[in-house]
């Protein structure tokens, strides 16, 4: 992966990307092979990467302010310049007005914004995540679409995300790595030559419903493909 | 104890549970309109049910003659409070003071068995299973081995009120440092966090809630283990003076000091689920 690259990992469910995605994020052992970041091999959880999972998991007796807030009280960094940030990150992802809300006081959509804000707070490199939208309802899931593009754009993470979603990979990323079960191999790299800014009415276009036919083609058709065994995540950004 | 279980099963399945709106929404559908009518109802409704219970009990023992040493009515049992109330005082003194005392020694030690348990895989098995097989037996019977080991004085009584009811504590605190959720612990790990930091940021608040709703049986079985103490051993306190009482068959006596344990027990539990409410207010807002 490039630096500030926002790649997909799309494959059905079972296949191994959520683990492949935590293995990234130093959750889970690494099986085999080695996951390199700027050239150095990954050996545990560190900060230069924020992780999304697929629940907000915010915590339920903060409020909204305090659980974005909440990595910089756990890493001991300077509370007052993040604040700063974290006011920031709630205007761009439209949340203003709900800091001191608590997460059972807002909807779905809404907490994974919050945990989008949480993610970024501490201005990590990577961003991890684990298919962040798919609890949510369509509509909901082409704001988060768009909400994340915005960010991703304007702060220019490299991004790692997991969905089985082909329609989001294809939305949100440069490039699809199509994952297979059994083995959890990666059976194809996409690139998506669509131009950003990219925004709903691209859903409609010829190309992009060419390049979800392939993808999709590439799935069902994927337990007859060639197995190859891409073992080694190459990650770089600078530190 | 039965209780327990369902209490920390509910407490699992709704950690920061709101207070029942049962009975309000009940009243809502008779026709009653407004807020603060309904929960003036809520708080007069068993309040009158209760008086309607004791006009009930005055008319039957008096119209029907019961003799007052079977069945005081409710103005005699009021006479005799009136009458050795400074007397009732005192003696509740040596109870409340051991029911308190027991009550927060039960929570010091529960909290520390939870988090004990919690933080070694090893211990939890091998002492968790043995935990719960200890909470069947009925530890009142187990009270005359208070006396043998530890005497008959003060310390005895306390330490047989503990060990009854710390089990609630721990067990329900253990239920809910455990349950805390595993995406919220992944979060942590991936912020690099410490087992420490896991524990005090996130493990702790989760398990405040079951902490005091522990707390709520613990404070009703401390005033149970001090009493029978009470009974087997002391001087002093309600527990002895109801003894004392019924040897005479002075039965209003008895009732009078039933009335003073009554208060104590609300005294206690109110001040328990009072905390309760301010930890699930910081919880939900």
């Amino acid at each position: 992966m490039r630096r500030g690259e926002f790649v997909a990992i799309l494959g059905p469910s079972g296949c191994g990307k959520s683990t492949l995605l935590m293995m990234c994020g130093g959750l889970e052992t690494i099986t085999s092979g080695t996951i390199n970041i700027d050239g150095a091999p990954m050996t545990g959880p560190r900060t230069s990467i924020g992780v999304m999972f697929q629940e907000s998991t915010l915590l339920p007796w903060k409020t909204v302010l305090d659980n974005i807030m909440f990595p910089v009280e756990l890493l001991h960094r300077p509370r007052k310049e993040h604040l700063a940030r974290a006011r920031e990150l709630i205007g761009l992802v439209g949340l203003g007005g709900f800091e001191n809300h608590k997460p059972h006081q807002l909807s779905g959509g809404m907490r994974q914004r919050a945990a989008i804000c949480r993610a970024l707070v501490y201005d990590p490199d990577i961003l991890l995540m684990d298919e962040p939208f798919s609890a949510l309802d369509a509509i909901t899931r082409d704001e988060m679409n768009d909400a994340l593009q915005d960010i991703w754009t304007r702060y220019t993470k490299t991004a790692l995300f997991v969905t089985h979603s082909i329609r989001e990979a294809v939305y949100l990323a440069d490039r699809v790595l199509v994952m297979n079960r059994r083995p959890a191999t990666v059976v194809a790299d996409v690139t998506i030559p669509l131009a950003r800014p990219r925004n709903p009415a691209i859903g409609e276009t010829k190309l992009f419903n060419e390049l979800c036919g392939q993808l999709r083609g590439m799935i069902e058709h994927s337990h007859r493909a060639v197995r190859t065994t891409p073992q080694v995540q190459e990650v770089s950004a600078g530190a | 104890m039965p209780d327990t279980a369902i209490l920390s099963h509910s407490a699992a399945r709704d950690p920061g549970g709101r207070p029942d709106r049962g009975a309000g929404s009940r009243l809502a559908r008779r026709g009653w309109r407004g807020r603060g009518r309904e929960q003036l109802l809520t708080v007069l409704l068993p309040l009158l049910t209760a008086a309607l219970f004791l006009c009930c009990w005055q008319a039957a023992a008096k119209l029907w003659a019961i003799p007052p040493v079977l069945l005081p009515a409710p103005s005699d049992v009021a006479r005799q409070l009136a009458a050795s109330w400074g007397e009732l005082l005192f003696q509740a003194g040596f109870t409340g003071a051991e029911a308190v005392t027991a009550c927060v020694l039960s929570g010091v030690l529960g909290a520390l068995v939870a988090v004990t348990l919690a933080a070694s895989p090893l211990l939890r098995d091998m002492l968790y299973p043995n935990l719960v097989a200890f909470q069947l037996i009925p530890k009142i019977a187990l009270a005359p081995l208070f006396v043998i080991w530890l005497g008959i004085d003060a310390p005895s009584r306390l330490v047989f009120s503990t060990f009854i009811s710390f089990f609630p504590v721990a067990i329900s605190t253990l239920t809910g440092l455990l349950g805390t959720s595993r995406d919220a612990i992944r979060l942590c790990q991936s912020l690099t966090a410490s087992p420490s930091q896991i524990f005090r940021h996130v493990q702790v608040p989760y398990a405040l809630p079951f902490f005091f709703s522990g707390m709520k049986v613990a404070a009703t079985l401390s005033v149970i283990g001090i009493i029978v103490g009470e009974f087997i051993s002391s001087k002093h306190g309600l527990g002895s003076y109801i003894l004392l009482a019924g040897s005479r068959a002075e039965t209003a006596r008895i009732f009078a000091a039933l009335v003073v344990l009554c208060a104590i027990g609300l005294a206690l539990y109110g001040v328990i689920a009072w905390l309760e409410f301010r930890v699930r207010k910081a919880w939900r807002g």
